[in-house]
């Protein structure tokens, strides 16, 4: 590098060469030896989210058949797969809008002229579109070579002249050609303007933005396009067979619900509740609204309504609240405000508890299901998880004996085998009378119980006597005992990052407690929960979504026995694709399966934004 | 829960240092009876859970010692020891195969892992270069994926490759590592720790005339010998258990991975639970020792960074 510079003619234009050229080959060497890494990565990682999109649309089993467009998520979730689609659709003409808006205000500020690029943008996105088509058509020829090269003898220029065979297909040809003729067009006039019409510093970001604006705009229109079609077909298939059904209705009943729930949750972080009064309150109001759902259906509930019913006891409560808040406005505007948001909450959840059910009882019953012992067992491991971590932390946060020991091995569940160590649990929760939980209860006088093969809900098992419907039992307790080796695995990990939490909270603080006054529990509830609240926040996400994606000793404790009643959502896909061999399905299971940890990630993020203190 | 007397052992502890004794002892005679009766609590419960932490484990080495019989039966603890166990499960019950088949695997892909990442980590935290942030923020996108999400169309992929390439990919090494040799995971945890290497090193390696790759290779990693070990380990661990791919790309002993083999195992051999116990403790033992011997790097690496085991 240095000696580039040495051999320039002229010391200064050298020394400009000479960068030049160093940070071009600086450039280069990054890319070398980002390389290797970007293509496993891209071809494991990222390319994997587009297939499965892709795989997603097509009846797929094993091999690629027909398109079906967005059949496969309609199947599995019935109305709720229009719903999203339809609102995808609204947040992605809201962002066209607002990046409009935003170029509007910045070139009043700037006094630029932007609108021009809107053409360049428009030509050049709709090459990129073509750019994608053309990858569309020429994806299933690539895929297909492995096809033709079966019992064949495989050389490197076979596969080199089929995938030239690919890539002369006529179709592959025509798209191709468009595809690149209406990029370099768009290009070409892009340079045009600069050069020639809207010349600025910064025509280059409003190019960019005016693309993206575009790129968003078809995705929307393509996807709202699919999902018209959909409802369409469905309304022509139960045409044919003579049914009425009210999609429209539904989704207009469902969309209201959602609105309203998004309205709550942006009020509620304008109220303060006491966090016991609110616990009391959801629960109190959840049985009853159970109760009165069993009366009404006389015990037919299905899976996805007990999933709803207490979102909809969340929209109640917070009626109740906007309505009491109502009461102490000191304006009438705001007592205006909070009675139409009391309504509006009253509506949603009404909507949620007797429309939502209806709209997607359609739905494939695994998934739901699935969904629902996800749920259950975050419910029946999280919060234990957090407690007993949190206790066993604050009693090793003292002068004790051997720490690091304690430690040791209360972080061993986490870090074994979760195969070997399940194993164990089957052996221990196995339904054998000579088991080892079966010895130990027959010992204190108790029948056998069959453990990891019992399907039977917990409280049905625990109120023998009353006759509980199947979805209000509780988990099987194949499931809860599947709950307690989370707990088992956990508890310990959380243990040690509580202990890491802990070591960082200020000790003066605990000293000016002291003087102040404060007890032990005082101590407890005023310093270290609140200081504590991002460890907490950190853990929960983890435990949370790690949950939804948890799949080894779910796999390795199920049990044909327990009738699928611990098959969770990652357990529900795996087996669609492994043991039904439905590619496309097994897909689109798991793409919802990614959005909803997304929307989860989100609600937690803007939680952690109200509620975690960050010192 | 921390009381006027603890509340100065605490602070002794954030000072790093033992807990002088005068101190405790002031405390003590403060509140003599209290504080016993609470750390008298305190030792119990962690005892406890020292028992539940361990009766897992202890049971599966028990179980593995046992005879049929025993096993199945109501015995705590084997008459007499079965080592024979563990020599039928490693030779009859192919153990010793799987052994080795993960063995290459974790071999493979953590050399993988460690080239790939290394030189990845360095050029993101050390080059400057067009589209550097895009490419690290698209890297960081594939850590919210789901693993379910990958499942299909990396079979697909997987299948695809090794019809038209020159060796199958399904039931041999390359499905089974080559996905694996690059984590999204490990060039962040590597680049942070570059990223601290301070730049005079680099100056003064460059006015020796040394380019990127030997500063790297001569200077970088001797000193990154911590941030490496770490990934070693992550990648040791996440190779050894994986269980939902290797089922998926595996159905023959000749590249079956340990984990997924107990598995098998478990669902062909379901009354021998001697020997499922015994195959249990091979394919947990090498973790363990791991465990004991890197305890540092676990409970640092792991809590501070919220890796999923």
């Amino acid at each position: 590098m240095t000696q580039t510079t040495a051999q320039a003619p002229s010391p200064l234009a050298g020394l400009f060469a000479g960068r030049r050229w160093r940070s071009l080959r600086e450039s280069l060497i990054a890319y070398l030896f980002v390389f290797p890494a970007f293509l496993i990565i891209g071809t494991f990682g990222l390319f994997p989210l587009a297939f499965s999109v892709y795989v997603s649309l097509h009846r797929w089993r094993i091999i690629p058949g027909k398109y079906l467009g967005l059949d496969q998520y309609a199947k599995a979730l019935d109305g709720l797969a229009y719903v999203a689609g339809l609102w995808l659709v609204v947040l992605l003409v809201y962002g066209v809008v607002r990046s409009l808006l935003d170029a509007h205000h910045e070139s009043q500020e700037t006094g630029d002229h932007p609108w021009a690029w809107l053409v360049p943008a428009l030509v050049t996105s709709t090459g990129l579109f073509l750019f994608v088509r053309f990858l569309v058509v020429l994806f299933p020829e690539v895929l297909a070579i492995a096809e033709k090269v079966k019992g064949v003898q495989r050389t490197q220029e076979l596969f080199l002249t089929l995938l030239g065979e690919a890539w002369r297909v006529p179709q592959v040809v025509s798209s191709r050609t468009t595809a690149m003729l209406v990029l370099i067009a768009g290009l070409a006039l892009a340079y045009g303007f600069s050069r020639w019409v809207s010349a600025g510093p910064r025509s280059a970001t409003y190019y960019m933005r005016f693309i993206i604006v575009f790129i968003m705009l078809g995705c929307g229109i393509a996807l709202g396009w699919l999902t018209l079609t959909e409802i369409q077909s469905a309304y022509a298939a139960a045409a044919e067979e003579g049914e009425s059904i009210r999609l429209w209705s539904q989704i207009l009943a469902m969309s209201i619900g959602i609105i309203a729930l998004v309205v709550v949750w942006q009020l509620s972080s304008r109220m303060r509740f006491a966090g016991w009064t609110t616990t009391l309150l959801v629960l109190g109001g959840g049985a009853l609204a159970l109760g009165a759902k069993l009366l009404v259906d006389s015990g037919q509930v299905t899976a996805i309504e007990l999933l709803l019913i207490p979102a909809g006891v969340v929209a109640l409560f917070f009626s109740w609240r906007a309505w009491q808040t109502a009461r102490n406005a000191p304006t009438t505007r705001g007592l205006v405000a909070w009675v139409l948001a009391s309504i509006a909450m009253m509506l949603a959840a009404w909507l949620l508890i007797a429309e939502v059910p209806t709209g997607i009882q359609a739905g494939y019953d695994d998934w739901w299901e699935g969904l629902l012992h996800t749920v259950y067992y975050v419910l029946f491991t999280v919060p234990i998880e957090l407690v007993l971590g949190l206790f066993l932390a604050i009693l090793l946060f003292q002068n004790i004996k051997g720490k690091g020991f304690f430690r040791l091995i209360y972080f061993l569940p986490y870090v074994t085998n979760p195969v070997a160590a399940a194993s164990v649990f089957r052996v221990i929760f196995s339904s054998r009378v000579s088991a080892p939980i079966n010895s130990l209860l027959n010992l204190v006088g108790i029948d056998n119980l069959m453990w990891l093969d019992e399907p039977k809900g917990i409280f049905q098992m625990l109120f023998p006597a009353l006759d509980i419907p199947p979805a209000l039992a509780g988990p099987s307790l194949a499931l809860f005992v599947i709950c307690l080796y989370g707990i088992w695995t956990y508890a310990g990990y959380n243990t040690v990052v509580f202990l890491a939490g802990l070591g960082s909270i200020p000790t003066p603080l605990y000293e000016a407690a002291a003087i102040d006054g404060a007890g032990r529990w005082q101590q407890f509830r005023h310093v270290t929960l609140p200081l504590l609240s991002p460890t907490t926040y950190f853990l929960s996400l983890i435990a949370v979504i790690g949950t939804f994606k948890a799949f080894n000793h779910l796999w390795v404790l199920r049990s044909g026995a327990a009738l699928g009643t611990t098959d969770t959502a990652s357990i529900v896909i795996f087996n669609e694709f492994n043991r039904n061999t439905r590619y496309g399905y097994a897909s689109a299971l798991a793409l919802v399966l990614m959005g909803l940890i997304l929307v989860l990630t989100m609600i937690n993020s803007r939680i952690a934004e109200e509620k975690v203190f960050y010192g | 829960m921390v009381s006027k007397g603890e509340s100065s052992t605490l602070m002794s502890r954030a000072q790093g240092a033992r807990v002088p004794p005068a101190r405790t002892q002031s405390a003590k005679a403060r509140n003599p009876r209290r504080l016993d009766v609470w750390m008298i609590f305190t030792y119990a419960v962690l005892v406890f859970g020292i028992t539940i932490a361990i009766l897992p484990f202890f049971w599966m080495v028990s179980t593995s010692l046992m005879t049929l019989g025993e096993a199945t039966g109501r015995t705590f603890v084997p008459s007499v020891l079965q080592w024979g166990n563990y020599t039928e499960a490693w030779v009859d019950g192919k153990f010793s195969e799987y052994f080795a088949n993960s063995v290459q695997i974790v071999l493979i892909t953590v050399s993988g892992q460690i080239v790939f990442c290394t030189l990845a980590a360095y050029a993101f935290a050390r080059i400057k270069f067009a589209g550097k942030d895009f490419l690290f923020s698209l890297l960081l996108t594939t850590l919210m994926l789901p693993e379910a999400v990958t499942w299909v169309p990396n079979f697909i992929t997987v299948t695809w490759l090794g019809r038209i390439g020159p060796i199958p990919w399904v039931n041999n090494w390359p499905a089974l590592t080559i996905p694996f040799m690059a984590s999204a995971f490990n060039i962040f945890l590597l680049r942070q720790f570059f990223a601290q290497i301070p730049d005079d090193l680099w100056d003064s390696a460059q006015i020796d005339g040394a380019g990127h790759l030997r500063y790297l290779v001569q200077i970088i990693l001797p000193i990154s010998r911590a941030a490496l070990t770490t990934v070693v380990i992550f990648g040791f661990i996440g190779s050894w258990n994986a269980l939902a791919w290797p089922m998926l790309v595996t159905n023959s002993d000749e590249w079956r991975p340990i984990s997924a083999a107990l598995m098998h195992f478990l669902d062909e051999a379901g009354s021998y639970v001697h020997l499922q116990m015994a195959g249990a403790v091979i394919t947990i033992a090498p973790i363990l020792v791991t465990y004991l011997f890197a305890q540092k790097q676990f409970t640092e690496g792991i809590a501070t960074s919220g890796l999923k085991g």
